[in-house]
């Protein structure tokens, strides 16, 4: 038995097989203080779009300024697609240590080993997972039972931690190496590449894979991002992430009968679509800004949410349940908070960039607010109720 | 030092905790799911695209010359870590029928043209290189 465990010991490579000075610790740890930063970035970025899915009490997001949703959900994908060729390279530089032995013979010694390994899969293992699941996402594909909203931030949690413990194990290690010198005085003669090709090389691949992708956010770059999921195209100039039919909206959003509904308590009031547009109508220029990443400005052109809840005696400042004519698909009702239901700006829009609302942009009417999620701009709107 | 490093580790597995109590109302199914891609994507790299690297590299140390090994390694790099990067868009998943705002793009035709690119530059870099090593009699 022994001899079979040899014979396969002595097959599995050693780290010394691996002969590339380039891998090792000062490469591992200037990739990893830029892996790190994206990391975070992504994280905080990423905390801040659940808290404008969820605002929790303590933090009451508001509808100022109009563009950060855009911003800050632009930088968590942009940062992430940054991060996927900086862990690449990170984990080149360290893959010769899967194959060390333990040096020490012992149980304490198998445990301590163990559990580093442990600590280190699961780090592996959650960012990878954050960077893989989050680029499948932007392609609309989900492959997985998990709710990916969910997951998405459960994971983040445990990556973060885990790359937090991480350093705390790595930290003489890793200020030793980044005080070290990127290059050896007296380099030995290699003939694969030196360490600074190497992090010269991560941080281009890394610089790249942003220009090439980034145009869905910023709309100067979207001829230069050849590899965006959006082009920015799409009926009336503006992406559609859910078309009317796959929202299952068609037939209410086209019935000649539509009226819209005010509820305030016991006082409601129905308007036809002619109804609304006859009201003052007012103009704004806006983003639609996606969790996906994408976002672009539109000029919407309706009535004033505070107006709408005038009508039923309701204060400006109200919670308001906006409720969808889809029947397919989540975010078939939204709650818009007093601040967004009080700013002139949120609109019941039955325009965009100057035409007719377009049935897959929310035809009839549909709400646009500054600073919002794109899921929580309700198409193909019912029914307003003010609910406190 | 050892203050801070304690400090960054119980953060650290509060963080764990944190993120496995967020998902500990999931139910079997759905844990299955998450446990699955975790550990798949730990497996896809370290058994598969690590080794296809170093196999990749082994067999380029036999048959690319030695001076121009490490700008054939540099240029892998960046098409290498680009492509996986663009993996989404490029493997034809995604996006739904009817769509024309998503995935609209010739991405095969961009990437033929982002590995045209990156051969063409490797191979203009080995050339520059190779003149200023005989200028310096290197």
């Amino acid at each position: 038995m022994k001899d079979i465990v040899a014979a396969i010991d002595e097959r599995i490579p050693r780290p010394n097989d691996f002969t590339s000075p380039a891998r090792g610790p000062r490469t591992a740890a200037r990739v990893g203080l830029a892996l790190g930063t994206c990391v975070g970035i992504c994280f905080l970025t990423g905390l801040w779009s659940h808290f404008q899915y969820e605002s929790p009490g303590w933090l009451p997001i508001g509808p100022h300024p109009a563009w950060l949703y855009r911003v800050t959900q632009g930088v968590h994908v942009a940062t992430g697609i940054a991060a996927i060729p900086l862990v690449l390279v990170k984990l080149w530089s360290v893959y010769p240590r899967l194959f060390r032995r333990p040096r020490k013979r012992g149980i304490r010694a198998v445990v301590v080993g163990g559990l580093e390994r442990a600590s280190v899969a699961l780090l592996v293992g959650a960012v990878l997972f954050q960077l893989v699941t989050g680029a499948i996402n932007i392609v609309q594909w989900y492959p997985w039972s998990f709710s990916f909203r969910a997951t998405h931030e459960a994971v983040a949690f445990v990556a973060v931690g885990a790359l937090l413990t991480h350093l705390a194990m790595k930290l003489p290690l890793v200020r030793i190496a980044l005080r070290s010198p990127v290059e050896d005085r007296l380099s030995r003669a290699s003939d694969g590449p030196s360490r600074r090709a190497v992090l010269l090389g991560a941080g281009s691949a890394s610089a790249l894979a942003v220009l090439l992708t980034v145009g869905q956010t910023v709309p100067f770059l979207r001829r230069a991002s050849v590899f965006g999921v959006r082009d920015g195209n799409g009926p009336q100039d503006l992406p559609v992430n859910r078309t009317a039919r796959a929202a299952g909206a068609i037939e209410g959003a086209t019935d000649p009968t539509f009226t819209l509904e005010l509820r305030h308590g016991d006082r409601a009031v129905r308007l036809t679509r002619a109804k609304l547009a006859a009201l003052p109508q007012r103009t704004h220029r806006l983003p639609i800004a996606c969790v996906e990443g994408w976002s672009r400005n539109a000029t919407w052109t309706g009535v004033a949410v505070g107006d709408l809840l005038a009508l039923v005696d309701a204060d400006p400042a109200s919670v308001v349940r906006v409720r969808s004519m889809q029947t397919r698909g989540a975010f078939s009702s939204s709650e818009l908070p007093a601040d967004f239901a009080a700013d002139p700006r949120t609109l019941l829009a039955l325009q965009l960039n100057g035409e007719t609302l377009d049935i897959d942009h929310g035809y009839p009417c549909r709400i646009i607010a500054p600073n919002r999620p794109g899921v929580l701009q309700t198409k193909w709107v019912k029914s307003l109720e003010v609910t406190t | 030092m050892k203050a801070a490093r304690i400090a960054l580790g119980a953060l650290g597995v509060a963080g764990i905790v944190w993120g496995a109590w967020l998902v500990s109302d999931d139910g079997f199914d759905k844990l299955q799911s998450t446990a699955l891609w975790l550990v798949g994507v730990v497996l896809l790299h370290d058994a598969v695209l690590a080794p296809v690297v170093v196999v990749i590299g082994v067999l380029a140390a036999r048959t690319v010359p030695r001076d121009h090994r490490a700008v054939a390694a540099v240029a892998f790099l960046l098409w290498g870590t680009v492509t996986l990067a663009v993996a989404n868009v490029l493997s034809g998943v995604g996006g739904k029928p009817g769509m024309d705002s998503l995935l609209h793009r010739p991405y095969v035709g961009a990437w033929l043209a982002l590995t045209a690119a990156m051969v063409a530059v490797a191979v203009v870099s080995a050339a520059m290189m190779k003149g200023r090593h005989r200028e310096t009699g290197a």
